[in-house]
């Protein structure tokens, strides 16, 4: 019967529970009296009903009223587990405070009940009113408080701890009364025992479940803060990666190199060798050029010829006549080509031309400074430049 | 060579390069009637640097930064003969450089003081703390990366790398194109001497 009733209580109390956060714990309270009036009402019901031994209604009556006390308990922690359930609006509207208050009002409530015991008569009402109003008085200081929640929580920690040293101590006195009440009130205690072994299980959850929502609310504040710096770091160094992979592109020699520091190294390298390439080739242009505008001229005349220089009957697309140029280009530390014996009667016009018309692009041993030391050697300049620089 | 730049965009960078380095050749030598052979080497440098910082519009810092330093160096006179070579080379965002270049030649000069300065103490520093030695040697390389790109002290890693892939690709339009003007050069000069 009691067995039949505590699931029903535990159903409609955690209905109600379900129901919604807003539910004040007084409210709670009085279903719960309302449960127990009831319960014992069916209870005398039933004795009167069923003719048992005294002895055994007797102890039968004392298990009811423990069944339903420890059904009580059982109900409070379904409560406070299915408020600590409810996901996060519940601990934002400061759940936590009236959680705390909740969980208050269960140690009280246990204390009623050990007083309940050892009384064994049908729950003080007016224990159970100051109760309530501590409840709620706790539950309005912890909404009041909502923003010292983490002092709040170690309170309901602290609680906890406090509740389950209370309920060792029903245990050990359900025990007690085990070894006094028969094997029916025993059966009950075991089922209570179970119980309350099941509700300490929640407890604990609960108290697990805790610092887990706190951790995870204070990872999402700490997160936003930390993501958001995290995430532009982030960007700013793919954006640096990315680059330093197209530098690597650029900058010949860096693809084996892995680390930046080394990378940094050959870009370092290839753009002090770009600029000194870039004196040198001044250098050059001034030795061999008397005058400066001695390009300007050729500027003119090619700027002259610009009409002319479709009509030029070079091979057709433009790449061939680079290559050609280039093969010009290539070849002239060994031999004077025919095309060069063809610059030689127009000469400067033809080369500019090929140089301007046709963007040069230089195949990749060119553009090495070795090759261009190579041809250097070839070339009688070398001295002359030396002879005009020990001049100066 | 490995051709990593779009072929179009680096051959029009090419002539562009080209067309405004022989302008720039054009007022260096209407200016000069003697020069020695440093001072056209130094003419030619100035006039490549000028045409290939040009060549960017000053949209990069380093383009800027050059255009800065070589009106810096060279004093009024070869100011002035950059701005009409500017004007020359750019009519419509030649006057923008110029006024841009006065202001940021005073900038960079007070600039580049103020971060010596730091770079040696942040150098000191570094060398006493002793950290960790890869990031040291990032920083170590980075710092002399600053250097070596112009106007690079006053930028930061990000744009740093940014404006160093830009200065390479750009130096290396100007030395392909330099490379190859001296060696047509080089064949009419001993064509010449060939012919005497």
């Amino acid at each position: 019967m009691n067995r039949g009733g505590l699931p029903e209580m535990l159903h409609c109390l955690h209905a109600a529970a379900s129901e919604g956060a807003d539910i004040s714990v007084l409210d709670r309270q009085r279903s719960r009296h309302k449960w127990q009036q009831d319960q014992l009402l069916i209870q005398q019901h039933h004795q009167q009903n069923q003719p048992l031994p005294y002895f055994s209604d007797n102890s039968d009556q004392l298990g009811g009223v423990f069944m339903s006390l420890n059904g009580d308990h059982g109900g409070l922690h379904e409560l406070l587990l299915g408020g600590a359930m409810k996901p996060d609006p519940g601990l934002e509207n400061g759940w936590g405070g009236d959680l705390v208050g909740g969980l208050n009002y269960a140690s009280e409530l246990e204390k009623n009940y050990a007083i309940q015991r050892t009384v064994s008569c049908p729950p003080d009402v007016a224990a159970a009113k100051i109760a309530a109003q501590e409840a709620a008085l706790s539950s309005a200081a912890g909404r009041e408080s909502s923003k010292k929640r983490k002092a709040d929580k170690t309170q309901t920690l602290k609680v906890i701890a406090e509740e389950k040293t209370e309920e060792k101590k029903m245990k050990e006195c359900f025990e007690e009364d085990s070894k006094i009440t028969e094997q029916n009130s025993n059966n009950n205690n075991k089922s209570s025992t179970i119980t309350t072994a099941t509700n300490s299980k929640d407890n604990n959850n609960n108290s697990k479940e805790f610092p887990k929502t706190d951790y995870i609310h204070v990872r999402a504040r700490r997160g936003q803060a930390t993501d958001s710096h995290s995430l532009a770091e982030r960007v700013r160094r793919e954006k640096i990666s990315e680059r330093m992979k197209y530098l690597q592109d650029l900058v010949p020699g860096c693809d084996k190199i892995t680390g930046k520091a080394g990378m940094l190294d050959e870009i370092i390298n290839y753009v002090q060798s770009l600029q000194r390439q870039v004196e040198f080739l001044s250098m050059k242009l001034a030795v061999i050029n008397p005058r400066l505008d001695f390009d300007v001229e050729n500027y003119h005349t090619k700027q002259n010829f610009t009409g002319c220089s479709s009509s030029v009957p070079t091979i057709g697309t433009p790449s061939e006549m680079m290559d050609q140029s280039l093969l010009q280009f290539n070849s002239l530390g060994q031999e004077v080509s025919g095309s060069i014996l063809e610059m030689l009667v127009n000469p400067m016009d033809v080369s500019l031309r090929r140089t301007i018309s046709a963007p040069v692009s230089v195949p990749h041993p060119f553009l090495d400074s070795s090759s261009l030391n190579q041809q250097i050697q070839h070339v009688t300049w070398e001295d002359e430049f030396q002879n005009i620089y020990n001049m100066e | 060579m490995k051709s990593r730049m779009p072929e179009n965009r680096s051959e029009s960078m090419k002539q562009e390069f080209l067309k405004k380095w022989i302008k720039g050749l054009q007022i260096y030598s209407k200016n000069s009637n003697k020069m020695t052979i440093l001072d056209r080497k130094n003419a030619i440098k100035q006039s490549a640097d000028v045409a290939i910082a040009s060549t960017r519009n000053a949209e990069t810092q380093w383009s800027r930064a050059v255009m800065a330093r070589i009106a810096s160096k060279n004093e009024t006179v070869v100011e002035k003969i950059l701005g009409r070579k500017v004007l020359l080379v750019d009519k419509n965002k030649s006057r923008s450089i110029i006024t841009c270049s006065k202001k940021i030649v005073r900038r960079s000069i007070v600039n580049a003081h103020r971060k010596k300065a730091r770079v040696v103490r942040s150098i000191s520093s570094v060398v006493e703390d002793g950290s960790i030695i890869a990031k040291k040697m990032v920083k170590k390389r980075t710092r002399v990366l600053k250097r070596l790109v112009p106007g690079g002290e006053q930028m930061d890693e990000v744009s740093l790398i940014k404006e160093t892939l830009d200065y390479i690709a750009s130096l290396q339009v100007q030395v392909d194109v330099m490379r190859n003007i001296a060696a047509a050069a080089e064949i009419l000069g001993r064509t010449e001497r060939l012919s005497f």
